[in-house]
């Protein structure tokens, strides 16, 4: 049967969610901490039913990965957690509607820059969604956002200037450059609608190639 | 970009105001869930998804879940707060206009309901109106981005 | 509570790049601070919401004679606006926009612009007219106007890379602003020209 729920509630119980890779968080109750125990579950929206996530029952961690439980990203969710100490518990606490398509957050794509002696070449990868494990088939963040574009920003070093490209596709040339010039470039991913777009990545810098004839 | 998105249903072109839209509906979505307490039944969700619409339906099934909002929710969405007010009043203006291009489409009749089309609406019209009509209109209200990820 | 306050007169709308405000003349009462409330009406509320009228929280009793209410028309439908004087306790009948509001009567202004040549590269800085806005960049080798190329840009938050040029070529560009949500755009900026490296640069 439920124990005396007279124990504080936990506090800010919400999901985290990068990629696609939905873990729940929340803090421990008021003024407590250590010995603190907490179990989960959660529900789909619009159906009967609260499931327990047996890998968080009893756990003293304060999140709980639910990406499994909530990958298909065409589901809204609810989730649930509810704290125990020394026989006594709280009441259950939920996270506000969950939608794993509009509340994710994307990561920056990866950047690969090659150089001749007058060009750049860029080449952008999306993140992929988050998986179950490795060996499972890879989804790009792409076949989620179909109309997800790229803005790239190409810094010459020596000059300080700053250029910006807006592309659909994940290949960028930029020719006509100066030879023996350090450039940096860094990406951002642009989800038009629903509008997301990822922070700048870390800028990768590359040099042109010297003039052989110079 | 505050952006337009032109909807392509085989031959017929609605314009929409998505982005306008869904940043009107992020700013509300928290506050309006939160009056929802019923986890157990979605509006547009119940038993089947939209996403098990077929591809050829898709236009009539938004033409007339957007008169559903039109015509049965957002006038049972007043709230006592002026804010949420003015958001929905912008969603339900918007939703609106939207209808009116897509009376364009039934006129081309490009439009048109088939059977199975027609029993997911009577399905969403039975849910909605097995509830109390605030409460139904507000859960409908808050599944607004359900309705969104699915035209998207 | 007596209505012995006269309306405010002379309301009308300023609406310039999709930012919309509206106005009106100031009702004078000797000795007291008169303060004025703005409200809006869409068509939605004329057609499904009993008339209703909404309340702007920002223009309540307000003692300014202009409201932005750019953010409350957000669709591109027939708005009604109405606004009332208060002082102490008296207020005044409303005082309605004569005839509705359209956003799509908005007057568009050509986007101010800057066109760089950066050794063999065109490059553009738009301004920054709002989230409404994107840009139609048309740019060309000067003398071959026929062969203009077009581009779109989204964002103008920064200086925008159009495309490479010949050595020692003069390029020219103008721009439009375009607004999706009421699909309209604005006339296009004074045509400007720079020179690609491998000449001497000439800003005309």
């Amino acid at each position: 049967g439920e124990l005396y729920c007279s124990l504080p509630n936990p506090r800010n119980v919400h999901f985290e969610s990068v990629n696609m890779k939905n873990v729940l968080h929340w803090s421990a109750p008021e003024g407590m901490g250590d010995g603190v125990l907490y179990k989960v579950k959660y529900s789909v929206y619009g159906v009967g039913k609260w499931i327990r996530k047996p890998e968080c029952r009893n756990t003293n961690r304060t999140w709980c990965d639910l990406s499994s439980e909530t990958s298909d990203y065409e589901e809204q969710y609810y989730a649930s957690v509810k704290a125990f100490l020394n026989g006594r518990c709280s009441d259950w606490v939920e996270t506000a509607r969950f939608n794993p398509l509009t509340d994710t957050k994307i990561d920056p794509p990866m950047v690969s820059v090659s150089s001749t002696e007058k060009s750049i070449a860029i080449i952008l990868t999306a993140p992929e969604k988050w998986k179950r494990s490795p060996e499972r088939e890879s989804v790009s963040l792409l076949q989620v956002y179909p109309g997800l574009q790229y803005n790239v920003s190409v810094l010459n070093k020596k000059t300080k200037k700053r250029w910006f490209f807006s592309i659909n596709n994940n290949t960028l040339l930029v020719p006509w450059l100066e030879p023996g010039t350090a450039y940096c470039v860094s990406a951002q991913i642009h989800v038009p609608t629903p509008l997301l777009h990822s922070g700048f990545s870390k800028e990768y810098c590359i040099s042109t190639l010297k003039d052989k004839t110079a | 970009t505050v952006g337009n998105k032109i909807f392509h249903f085989g031959p017929c072109r609605v314009s929409m105001s998505m982005t306008e839209i869904r940043s009107g509906f992020n700013t509300i979505k928290a506050n309006i869930q939160a009056r929802d307490p019923i986890r157990t039944l979605s509006i547009l969700s119940y038993p089947h998804s939209l996403h098990k619409v077929k591809s050829s339906d898709r236009c009539c099934v938004s033409h007339q879940l957007f008169n559903f909002y039109v015509d049965k929710v957002f006038r049972h969405c007043r709230t006592e707060d002026p804010y949420i007010n003015r958001k929905i009043s912008s969603i339900a203006n918007s939703f609106l206009s939207i209808r009116r291009n897509f009376q364009q489409c039934q006129e081309q009749k490009n439009c048109v309901c088939d059977q199975e089309s027609l029993e997911k609406l009577k399905q969403v019209l039975e849910n909605y109106e097995g509830l109390n009509v605030t409460a139904a209109a507000m859960k409908a209200l808050g599944e607004l981005d359900i309705l969104l990820d699915w035209m998207e | 509570e007596d209505a012995l306050l006269p309306a405010p007169q002379n309301i009308s709308i300023l609406s310039t790049n999709m930012k919309h405000f509206l106005t009106w003349s100031p009702v004078m009462v000797q000795g007291e601070t008169v303060r004025y409330s703005v409200e809006f009406q869409g068509e939605y509320e004329r057609e499904y919401a009993n008339e209703s009228w909404i309340p702007i929280c920002e223009c309540s009793l307000m003692a300014a004679t202009e409201c932005n209410i750019t953010e409350d028309i957000s669709a591109t439908v027939a708005y009604n606006l109405r606004v009332r004087a208060n002082a102490g306790t008296r207020r005044s009948e409303w005082g309605t926009l004569k005839g509705f509001f359209n956003r799509v009567t908005t007057s568009l202004t050509p986007p101010l612009m800057k066109v760089i040549a950066d050794g063999y590269h065109l490059l553009v800085e738009l301004e920054d007219m709002g989230p409404a806005f994107q840009f139609c960049v048309l740019y060309w080798k000067k003398g071959q106007e026929s062969r203009m190329q077009q581009k779109v840009v989204k964002e103008a938050s920064s200086v925008v890379h159009l495309d490479t040029m010949e050595a020692g070529l003069d390029y020219c560009v103008k721009a439009q602003a375009y607004v999706e949500a009421i699909n309209r755009s604005s006339s296009f900026s004074q045509t400007k020209c720079v020179r690609a490296q491998g000449g001497t640069s000439v800003w005309l």
